[in-house]
């Protein structure tokens, strides 16, 4: 497969990778954690940040069994109810395995959308795979972004209410991300010197996708 | 017949048991029992118990005796076999309890028996070895009462002294206000403004460290407290931004500009209050960012005058004629003594504000990022630009949403606005002294911002105030736009001159006004209107009004015509039905009588009445006849 910056960048897409360190954390602490965050990040002085997005994701099969299918995650925000702006997100394959990274990188595209983005990828031939909720809080500190939600399945499809959901795990999913230009490595370390800052409450660590996954 | 025998031998077993086996599988046997530990075992077989009657073996004195006895025996004790056990217990117990019973009755007769007590040891209660223990006992009591004194003592002591503890109420509070940190053996603090959103270079760290002396005495210790912080070499001293607003000979070159020394303000003290000294460094430090970023951006931006930047002022022309000077004015205290009288500073405070406000302003947008909704979106970015894809936004709309304006832009537009709101005030001030006839009032609208506000004028006649001309002005960063009455909008530039005509004018029209609101009153015609009049000559500035009316009875008429910078023309025309001309008895209508006849002109100055509305109202009066 080609490589995906030489293809966004072919196409006018502006190429960019997202650094990614993950980590876990219970309920029952998450409000220590949100106390730390919002001392550490910017706006110590404002509440913290809520947002609440319903993602879909889709896959396009190739017509013989490809080994990589291409997954598109197309999010919505929920917050003001009237108003979603719609979003589509590629994220590449990671490169894991390089002890000199400390963050997860991978190549990203992330494209603003009208709000008739399903039925057009309908139409392109890509299926709805699975789609959950995401709730939560979110901080920034200069340009990385650090977001405290919980994932909720949607027990009914459609249109997500509060009491078609329910959670799926009794923590958080705590991220800490940066979309920059590709080939800067100073963003590794800053972000892992800030996941050092959270570390008796939550480990934040560079997470295999492929090993997660179950074909 | 003889067979050899087998010899079968019986033995006991001689293995011994196995009492354990260890791990490595081997073996420990149960030590066979020596000759008295097998005697003990089978004596415990015996059983004492059972009666004496049941064994065979008895005793040889009664063994003579008839077995038929035995049997008659043996057969009569058979019935009561199960409790002869019991009998005999009891018997045995009934036995020793009598026993007890003689015993107790040979002791109470105190003749052979006596009981005595078991004697035991009398402890031995010397008073001295008593005295001993107390005493140890109440040493040690002292000593710890002693050592609990001695320590309030010494806190004591240290309280009066109040060093220590100063330090750490005052580290406490200094933690509270600044962010401090520890770094090795000493405590670090940051003055800069980079948690608010400053991206300047230059760093603000101070050292927080102890007084340690003794040797003061408490009145100047007290005022110092027991902290001291050291702040930077480049920040020390006291800082302001002075900004001025003045007015220049217009030919004068630019680069021709009066520098100016900043006047010497008090220097701060070296043993003031931390919070006061490094309130003033980091107004300093916060000088010295806006003013780098004015004379960066000085000097980058192409604008269409030229902006100088000289040592520590930047210089401009507002308008032509108008010249703003913003100067940062940093006194260490290290300069040398000019002697010179204290200069008058003329500061403009509230440019100054605006400034310090301009800077906090970029300072929280460097911060404040609108939170993406969703959240995978780019940072940074506001939702309108977000959105600009999916809504097809024009790249002209793209460019407009990204320009900004520089802090210098921003400041040279908010004098420009104050600069020709002033001026404004100014002329209208100066129109409603010189001009009585017509009262121009103002109202100022108490909303406005830096960059626009508005006004409103009214021209009212003194005592005919039912006619009112008004006009609203909307003061902007470089223009003046006027809204008539009529909802006309024109456009003035920041000369003087142009508000001056316009107002000029709109007195004019009014006096027309007046004239024909009188009309009403009177009960006069108004046979003509024209505000735009063609005729005449041309006014200054423009358009002329013209008013024509007839009496009631037709007999007499009155025109009149204003301008902006003519003085009001009045004219009469009187018809004088003794000048009757010969009529054709044609015509029939006497109505047509009154064509005839010329306009005189009618000295306004002569006429009586202190306003002109007044005078007019005389006139028409007079000229009115009822009969």
């Amino acid at each position: 497969m080609e490589n995906t910056f030489s293809v966004g960048l072919k196409n006018n897409i502006a190429p960019q990778q997202e650094y990614l360190l993950q980590g876990s954390i219970v309920d029952l602490h998450r409000d220590v954690l949100l106390h730390r965050l919002r001392g550490l990040c910017d706006n110590a002085d404002k509440q913290p940040e809520t947002f609440s997005d319903h993602e879909m994701v889709f896959v396009l099969r190739g017509a013989t069994a490809q080994q990589n299918p291409v997954l598109f995650r197309v999010r919505r925000s929920l917050d003001p109810p009237d108003d979603p702006s719609w979003h589509i997100r590629y994220l590449g394959t990671s490169e894991i395995g390089d002890k000199n990274r400390h963050t997860l990188v991978r190549a990203c595209f992330d494209v603003a959308c009208s709000n008739n983005v399903v039925k057009f990828l309908n139409e392109m031939g890509f299926r709805s795979d699975h789609e959950y909720c995401v709730k939560g809080y979110f901080f920034h500190k200069g340009r990385m972004k650090v977001t405290v939600s919980k994932i909720y399945r949607m027990v009914q499809t459609g249109t997500p209410d509060g009491n078609t959901q329910e959670a799926m795990t009794q923590s958080s999913l705590v991220e800490l991300s940066v979309v920059a230009p590709a080939g800067q490595e100073q963003i590794a370390d800053d972000m892992k010197n800030f996941a050092e800052q959270l570390k008796p409450l939550v480990q934040l660590e560079k997470v295999d996708q492929k090993r997660l996954s179950v074909q | 017949m003889a067979v050899s025998s087998v010899t079968v031998s019986v033995e006991p077993v001689l293995e011994s048991k196995i009492q354990e086996v260890k791990l490595d599988g081997q073996e420990i046997y149960v030590p066979p029992l020596s000759m008295s530990e097998n005697l003990t075992k089978l004596a415990h077989k015996i059983d004492f118990y059972k009666d004496e009657s049941d064994e065979k073996g008895k005793p040889t004195s009664e063994g003579e005796k008839d077995e038929a006895e035995e049997k008659v025996l043996t057969s009569f004790e058979q019935p009561s076999w199960v409790w002869d056990s019991v009998r005999n217990k009891l018997k045995a117990a009934f036995t020793e309890m009598a026993v007890l019973t003689d015993v107790l009755n040979i002791i109470k007769e105190k003749r052979y028996m006596v009981a005595d007590p078991v004697s035991q040891d009398q402890p031995d209660n010397k008073p001295s070895v008593l005295l001993l223990a107390k005493k140890r006992g109440l040493v040690s009591a002292g000593s710890v009462l002693i050592s609990g004194a001695e320590r309030l003592k010494r806190s004591h002591s240290e309280h009066s002294n109040r060093a220590q503890d100063d330090y750490f109420i005052e580290l406490l509070k200094i933690r509270q206000n600044w962010r401090l940190k520890k770094v090795g053996a000493s405590i670090l603090g940051d003055l800069t403004y980079k948690t608010a959103g400053s991206r300047f270079f230059q760093g603000g760290t101070f050292e927080v460290t102890k007084i340690v002396d003794d040797k003061t005495d408490t009145s100047t210790s007290h005022s110092r407290g027991s902290l001291e912080v050291i702040i930077p070499s480049e920040l020390e001293g006291v800082a302001y931004i002075q900004v001025e607003v003045k007015s220049v000979p217009e030919m004068m070159d630019l680069t021709s500009v009066t520098l100016k020394m900043p006047a010497g303000l008090g220097v701060i003290r070296s043993d003031a209050y931390w919070q006061n000294k490094l309130e003033v460094a980091q107004n300093v430090l916060f000088c010295k960012e806006l003013f780098a970023q004015l004379a960066r951006e000085a000097v980058q931006i192409k604008s269409s005058t030229p902006h100088i930047v000289v040592g520590n002022q930047i210089i401009t022309n507002a308008f032509p004629g108008i010249q703003l000077s913003i100067v940062l004015c940093h006194y260490t205290g290290k300069e040398k003594k000019i002697p010179q009288a204290p200069q008058k500073l003329e500061h403009n405070h509230v440019l100054e504000h605006s400034l310090h406000q301009l800077l906090r302003e970029v300072h929280f947008k460097n911060i404040n990022y609108v939170a993406p909704h969703p959240v995978n979106a780019m940072l940074g970015m506001s939702k309108r630009r977000r959105l600009a894809g999916p809504q097809g936004t024009s790249r002209r709309e793209l460019v407009e949403m990204n320009v900004r304006d520089t802090l210098l832009e921003q400041i040279i537009k908010q004098t420009k606005h104050a600069v020709l709101r002033l001026r404004t005030m100014h002329v209208l001030d100066e129109l409603a002294l010189c001009i009585q006839d017509p009262q121009i009032t103002a109202h100022w609208s108490c909303l406005n911002s830096s960059l626009e506000c508005c006004v409103r004028i009214n021209i009212t006649a003194y005592g005919y105030e039912v006619v009112r001309s008004s006009l609203v002005l909307i003061i902007e960063v470089d223009t003046i736009q006027a809204i008539l009455k009529d909802s006309r909008t024109i456009t003035l530039s920041f000369e003087d001159k142009a508000l001056q005509d316009l107002i000029l004018w709109q007195i004019s029209q009014h006096h027309i006004q007046v004239v024909q609101q009188l009309a009403k009153f009177h009960a006069w015609t108004v046979v003509s209107t024209n505000f735009n009049v063609g005729v005449g000559d041309i006014d200054l500035y423009g358009t002329a009004a013209s008013l024509m009316m007839a009496s009631p009875k037709g007999d007499k008429v009155l025109a009149f015509r204003s301008g902006a910078y003519n003085k009001i023309q009045m004219y009469l025309k009187e018809i004088d039905p003794s000048e009757a001309v010969d009529t054709s008895p044609a015509v029939t209508n006497p109505k047509w009588q009154k064509i005839i006849g010329t306009f005189q002109a009618v000295d306004v100055e002569k006429l009586q009445g202190k306003t002109f509305s007044q005078k007019v109202d005389m006139v028409m009066a007079k000229l009115t006849s009822m009969s």
